[in-house]
């Protein structure tokens, strides 16, 4: 019988399992490297050709918090991360929505041309801006810029969200008396759900994991991870211990936000391109 | 909802389309407004960052600059479509081999879908340092790795000839899956009858691979596509973190370049000019593709 | 009558004598009170050796300090676009003007200290000015304004591994020929702790970061950045010896990648003991000397870096120092700031706690200040702080770009390229360079 989708149904042929683990040992490899390399020692981490058995240690992380306020770093990223997401969720499921529904995809086009302009453009004049708002160092500020990336990509993926909601319960809704913004409230977003949670946990991700804005209008008060791990790259020499630590600390949140929530985020991101 | 009258709610009932996204837009507006205005200001401007001088209008002296005689522009360009093709190119028959691959029945694909999100969503800083780490010289794991197998030692991202294709083996690695499940999705969309009358007419493996599976997912790939293509051109992270542009100027992207003379020369008028030729290259790109996918399959 | 004349005189001394101390400690630290100040420090051994004395400053003086640290790129780049945006807030940050200062003193960021320095109301009267170096002195004089006092000295100095010479019996090189020479001959020789072989010797290539040190080889040579006339002669025949010798030194002798080593890397392979000979800024002893991640503590010699065939020194000396933004809101707190951070009190303790190469010559001939420091590295300092050239980067307006540009050089040369035509290309676009950003 013709399958062309994979169903799990059928005889399930053992090599493709030897297949599988020979296909995902590339993508894990790295991530697996980061992690073993965060519990060796200095002398341990420069021997070559390459140790694999060793006994592990967890100084590097002891010294990665003892030394930097990582607790302080985790705490902004964090907040800025649900600031964006949330704000962005706020402001761009309604535009989602309409688009959704009046198919006006013009408006999304323009929506989108926000998502090619270089970040560098953005950075001087925000600068300067929150500079004179004497903004700079603040949250607020990491927030706005946060959210030029993460609006587009609440609306792109949304939109083909809300296109799966039948137009049917809507239209009958409006039928018995309900207002557009009821419609919306009451059938659209319960409906939209799961492409919610998509959305928010990729908005999340990519403003946990931005670096640029964060390098230049975050102050020492709001630095993020991103920049933490990169200030591990200077002065004293490359200590490889301490950096695949705070890597490991860095990327420890958003990888296992992934492997648990894998089927929304899937779901998010193909569904933006699918619907595209 | 009648919190604000009926006023409002009929106006909101007239209107919905404009109520409902004025938030986005107005967002978005105001967010890119002054950058905007103030990158194109400057960019038919002269200014070298200083409280003393103002900006001078050079109509399209910068323009002019960039591509008649600055020679380190024209790399940055080069530079920029080659690591844009190459990693594109990579990721693009990777990902796509790999879904057919893995379009097959097992148990645990959750588990497979989790693993391949990883590299994805790992803080591309984070990751850049660690391949930085793994393509170390002289103690490095890649070098290692491919002398396992009788190759190297390469100086990888110190070596001018092949620092580029080492950054898109990272790019590549990081986002191939995207790709893989971006076509996982679209396969599972396929319609069946296809393939149904295609058995019937004696049709073998491949001529199906060729003449109905891949038209089929070409609307997907091109979409998939236009996302990596608009994010290469505009990869920035990577680079910074691992050359900074060099050896010399050999990974010196557009985005990379115009950092440098932004932030760390203050040639803003320059610089400017610099972010209005990547965006038209981006857009023009987009644009491209947006008609290719239109384009009849 | 002269018993009164006499008496006269006396008491007149006696009143003066007696003044004098209390006109010392009439200098009121306290005079800026209850401000704060904002403080930005480049992540260097300097910023580590003050910190734990900051407290001892807002104790004297009531100025609330906030000191905000970052690594050497995001500190430039930091300080920079405050700077440009015109409403900074910063008041004091760590600078090296050799690097920038000639750019922000013409785009009007500084606020030059002359006029402080000159007023006893602001500055303790023990301060002394001229007990800094006189190089280091000079290099905080930008267009005849003083922009602040300098905090540390440096040269590039030849490092190497004492016991490797010994052990393979070469003499320690004094001249370029010699370090030719040194290198290639241990090069690959048994040199680490588990015997393994290392290179000849190790330097930066990173593009700009390299051009700093490369300096020292270019004056040694007898070359310099620019002609009294301000036109790029660093692509004469000497400069392109020069060049020519920095790159074949690390492409033959040095370790693969040389041309991405910043001084991160390049210290680390040699505090691993994986190379006999590494030229950069004597400053980073204490990295070197580092018990705790350092393999070859008490194994290096400090020299004074080679000198050329004509019998130049390579030597140059560099000073970071502190500077003000004219922008600051809290001047006169900030150079109570500044001085305080200078004072030879301060400049002890750096020196003497954590070996930082402070710029006091009353210091310097202090035993105690002394302690940590190697006696080659005093001596070698000493020599290379007088004979040698402030110029460790071009005395231009528009420096990172033109240390890009020469660092490109640097980068072929390293990789064996055709060096006349990169040295040629560096000094046009250097000239370009200028034209653009030295108009007045």
């Amino acid at each position: 019988m013709l399958r062309v989708s994979g169903g799990g149904r059928d005889r399930v042929n053992p090599w493709t399992y030897v297949l599988l683990v020979v296909l995902l040992i590339p993508f894990l490899f790295p991530l697996g490297w980061m992690f073993l390399s965060s519990l060796k020692t200095q002398v341990q981490n420069t021997a070559y050709p390459p140790v694999w058995v060793f006994a592990p240690t967890l100084g590097n992380y002891r010294e990665v918090f003892q030394k930097n306020p990582f607790f302080t770093f985790t705490v902004n990223s964090m907040v800025v991360a649900l600031g964006s997401t949330g704000l962005a969720l706020l402001l761009g499921l309604p535009g989602a929505y309409a688009i959704a529904r009046y198919r006006r995809t013009g408006i999304a086009l323009a929506i989108l041309t926000a998502r090619m302009a270089p970040g560098i453009g953005y950075l001087i004049p925000w600068f300067i801006l929150f500079t004179k708002a004497k903004m700079i160092d603040t949250y607020t500020a990491l927030i706005l810029t946060h959210l030029i990336v993460a609006l587009p990509l609440v609306l792109w993926v949304m939109i083909g969200f809300f296109e799966d909601v039948p137009g049917e319960l809507i239209e009958s809704a409006r039928i018995d008396g309900c207002s557009n913004w009821s419609a919306f409230l009451r059938i659209g977003i319960p409906l939209a759900k799961p492409g919610i949670v998509a959305t928010g946990i990729l908005a999340f991700i990519f403003s946990w994991n931005n670096f640029l804005f964060s390098l230049i209008i975050a102050g020492f008060k709001t630095r993020t991870l991103p920049i933490a791990v990169y200030s591990f790259l200077s002065y004293e020499e490359i200590n490889w211990g301490g950096l695949t630590a705070a890597a490991t600390v860095i990327t420890l949140p958003v990888l296992l936000l992934a492997l648990l929530v894998q089927k929304h985020i899937v779901r998010g991101l193909t569904l933006g391109a699918l619907k595209g | 909802m009648r919190h604000f009258g009926t006023g409002w709610s009929r106006f909101v009932e007239r209107h919905p389309v404009p109520v409902f996204t004025l938030p986005s837009v107005v967002a978005v507006t105001l967010l890119m407004a002054f950058p905007v205005a103030y990158t194109l200001y400057m960019s038919v401007h002269s200014w070298y960052a200083s409280s003393l001088t103002s900006p001078n209008f050079v109509g399209l002296g910068n323009f002019h600059r960039a591509f008649v005689e600055d020679d380190r522009f024209r790399n940055a360009l080069w530079l920029t479509v080659y690591f844009t093709v190459l990693a594109t190119a990579l990721q693009l028959v990777l990902g796509v081999s790999l879904a057919l691959v893995l379009n097959r029945p097992f148990r645990g694909k959750g588990l497979v879908r989790s693993i391949f999100l990883l590299p994805m969503v790992a803080t591309p800083v984070a990751i850049a340092l660690v391949w930085m780490m793994m393509y170390n010289p002289t103690l490095g794991v890649m070098n290692y790795l491919v002398g396992l197998v009788g190759l190297g030692p390469y100086r990888w991202v110190s070596n001018a000839a092949i620092v580029v294709p080492a950054l898109a083996v990272v790019d590549t690695w990081e986002w191939t899956p995207l790709i893989t499940l971006i076509t996982l999705a679209g396969l599972a969309t396929l319609p069946i009858e296809p393939y149904e009358s295609a058995l019937i007419d004696g049709a073998s493996a491949t001529q199906m691979f060729w003449r109905i599976t891949l038209p089929l997912l070409r609307p997907t790939i091109i979409v998939a596509l236009l996302f990596r293509a608009i994010d290469c051109l505009k990869t920035f992270d990577i680079i910074y973190v691992m050359t900074q542009g060099g050896p010399g100027f050999a990974s010196e992207t557009l985005n990379v370049y115009t950092f440098q003379v932004g932030l760390f020369y203050f040639h803003i008028g320059y610089a400017s000019s610099l972010l209005v030729i990547l965006f038209a290259l981006v857009l023009g790109v987009s644009l491209l593709l947006i008609k290719v996918r239109r384009a009849e399959w | 009558m002269r018993v009164s004349l006499k008496m006269w005189v006396l008491s007149i001394m006696l009143s003066l004598a007696l003044a004098s101390p209390a006109l010392a400690q009439k200098f009121d630290w306290q005079q800026a009170k209850g401000t704060q100040l904002r403080v930005l420090l480049n992540k260097h051994p300097w910023q580590g050796a003050i910190e734990p004395h900051l407290k001892e400053f807002e104790a004297l003086t009531g100025i609330k300090l906030v000191a905000e640290v970052y690594p050497e790129d995001q500190f430039r780049a930091k300080v920079l676009v405050e700077l440009t945006s015109g409403a900074s807030s910063i008041d004091v940050f760590m600078s090296m003007p050799a690097q920038e200062g000639l750019k922000y003193v013409r785009a009007g960021w500084l606020q030059p200290v002359d006029e402080f320095l000159k007023n006893p109301a602001l500055t303790a009267p023990d301060y002394n000015w001229n007990d800094f170096l006189e190089k280091t002195r000079d290099a905080m004089v930008i267009e005849g304004k003083i922009i602040g006092p300098p905090i540390q000295v440096e040269n590039t100095s030849l490092m190497y591994r004492k016991d490797v010479f010994q052990k393979y019996n070469v003499k320690v090189p004094t001249t370029l020929d010699e370090l030719e020479a040194a290198a290639k001959a241990l090069n690959g020789k048994a040199m680490t702790d588990d015997g393994q072989p290392g290179y000849g010797i190790v330097a930066r290539g990173k593009r700009a970061a390299a051009t700093s040190q490369f300096a020292a080889y270019l004056h040694a040579m007898g070359s310099t950045w620019l002609a009294p006339n301000r036109e790029p002669i660093f692509n004469n025949e000497d400069g392109i010896k020069a060049l020519d010798l920095y790159g074949r030194l690390l492409r033959l002798y040095g370790p693969p990648g040389s041309e991405n080593n910043h001084w991160y890397e390049a210290s680390s392979i040699f505090s691993q003991g994986k190379a006999a000979m590494y030229t950069d800024a004597n400053s980073l002893f204490p990295v070197i000397e580092d018990a705790q991640k350092s393999k070859v503590v008490g194994k290096v010699g400090y020299a004074l870096f080679p000198r050329g065939p004509k019998g130049q020194y390579g030597s140059t000396v560099a000073a970071w120092g502190l500077a003000m933004p004219k922008t600051s809101q809290n001047q006169k707190a900030a150079w109570l700031f500044m001085q305080w951070a200078t004072a030879k009190e301060q400049v002890m303790a750096v020196q003497s706690e954590k070996g930082v190469l402070g710029a006091r010559e009353s210091v310097w001939k202090d035993p105690k200040g002394m302690a940590k420091v190697p006696a080659d590295l005093r001596e070698s300092l000493t020599v290379g702080s007088k004979m040698g050239t402030p110029l460790w980067n071009p005395p231009v307006v528009a420096v990172a770009e033109c240390r890009d540009a020469i660092g490109n050089a640097i980068v072929v040369s390293i990789q064996g390229g055709d060096v006349r035509a990169a040295d040629n290309k560096a000094a046009m676009d250097v000239k370009r360079i200028m034209l653009e950003t030295e108009k007045k």
